[in-house]
């Protein structure tokens, strides 16, 4: 063995991990080689200054601290066990075959619903409303200018609002019929076309 | 252990007492930092507490609550690596320098306890500036005083691997200290 194989094996020896014979054998090459024997001196002095730095002491109350951080950390599911979540794969499951189902179907050309004849749409005509004048007058001079609202409502039946809005009611008299000493006007409550029952009155 | 993993507490608090030097020594050895080192212990127990269910009866304790411990250390050495050059060698240079300049002067005196404080700190500096993978084995051995297999379970690395990393790291601190301890006459 040469010094390199020596300095090889300093560690083990320091560990005592050597067999016998290497110890031996190490033993007498350093009585004769004094560069070996200071390389391991400074490493023995090394090593001793390592084990020899004082152990670091915790301060009081160590054990108490870590006791309260480990129960804030420690989980509550820990101390009270539940049942795990079945129901996830469950779902997820389900999820993928409706999804694959619907896949299938669409590609073999079914139809994902029966179809069904499409039901006539009843269309209804726009009602337009008037805005209310303000005055009777306003309204007279909106009925000159503008055309009969019923007209606008396409025939349809409009709300009686006779006795509520006085200023919407129109009075159109016929000729007044004689009918032996009595005086009978026929009175349309509804202008034309839309024509409504007559009122009689008897004066 | 057994015990702990019931929940027990008191048992668990017997096992902080009983390890708690060795685990914040280990961590202040490798960090160099006697303040962070309390912390990190703490964070070492408390793991130990929150995934007591995970230890394997059978297994050696100390063994799983070194590797807690290893790994968290260097988790922190990491970390502050991104940071900084925490562990500079320039540091260390300069803690030398300091050490030998403030032992040269004579107005000072050269006490011993002073010398022996001087000189622990250097060790102190000298370890933290070894490179992670060769340090933690390295405190592992030669300062918690563990037998190799029980670091190589520790660090999940095979023995003759930490054979070679705990050489290094005694080859790299010799190479450090050897002048210091010149300079002071121990050599």
């Amino acid at each position: 063995m040469n010094c390199g194989q020596a300095r090889n094996i300093f560690g083990a020896y320091w560990d005592d991990e050597l067999t016998q014979a290497e110890r031996e054998w190490l033993e007498s090459h350093f009585t004769s080689c004094a560069s070996c024997r200071r390389d391991y001196d400074q490493l023995t002095q090394t090593l001793e200054a390592v084990t020899h730095l004082p152990r670091v002491e915790v301060s009081a109350g160590f054990a108490d601290r870590v006791l309260v951080q480990a129960r804030r950390r420690s989980p509550v599911m820990d101390r009270l066990p539940v049942a795990g979540r079945r129901w996830i794969p469950i779902t997820a499951t389900a999820a993928l075959l409706a999804v694959l189902g619907g896949m299938v179907m669409q590609w073999s050309g079914m139809p994902l619903a029966p179809r069904r004849p499409a039901a006539p749409v009843a269309l209804q005509q726009p009602v337009l409303v008037e805005p209310r004048p303000a005055t009777p007058l306003e309204a007279a001079r909106a009925r000159s200018q503008t055309p009969d609202a019923s007209l606008m409502a396409g025939g349809q039946e409009v709300t009686d609002s006779l006795f509520d809005h006085s200023e919407d009611v129109e009075f159109i008299l016929d000729p007044v019929t004689l009918r032996k000493g009595r005086a009978h006007t026929v009175v349309r409550l509804q202008p034309e076309p839309a024509r409504g029952q007559q009122a009689v009155i008897t004066f | 252990m057994g015990r702990v993993a019931e929940g027990d507490e008191r048992a668990f608090t017997e096992l902080v007492r009983r390890f708690q030097g060795r685990v914040t020594n280990l961590i202040s050895r490798v960090l160099n930092d006697r303040e962070a080192s309390e912390d990190l212990a703490q964070e070492v127990f408390v793991r130990v507490f929150v995934h007591r269910r995970n230890y394997r009866r059978g297994s050696k304790f100390s063994t799983w609550l070194f590797t807690i411990a290893a790994n968290l250390a260097k988790n922190e050495i990491r970390r502050r690596m991104r940071r900084r050059n925490w562990f500079s060698l320039d540091a260390l240079q300069e803690m030398l320098g300091d050490s030998t300049s403030h032992l040269a002067d004579p107005t000072e005196g050269k006490e011993k306890s002073l010398m022996r404080q001087q000189l622990q700190e250097a060790v102190g500096k000298a370890i933290a500036s070894v490179p992670e993978k060769y340090r933690l084995a390295l405190v592992l051995r030669d300062i918690e005083g563990f037998a190799y297999e029980e670091i190589g379970e520790m660090l999940s690395i095979p023995g003759g691997t930490v054979r070679s990393r705990i050489n290094r790291a005694r080859g790299i601190l010799k190479r450090k200290l050897t002048p210091l301890m010149r300079r002071e006459g121990m050599t």
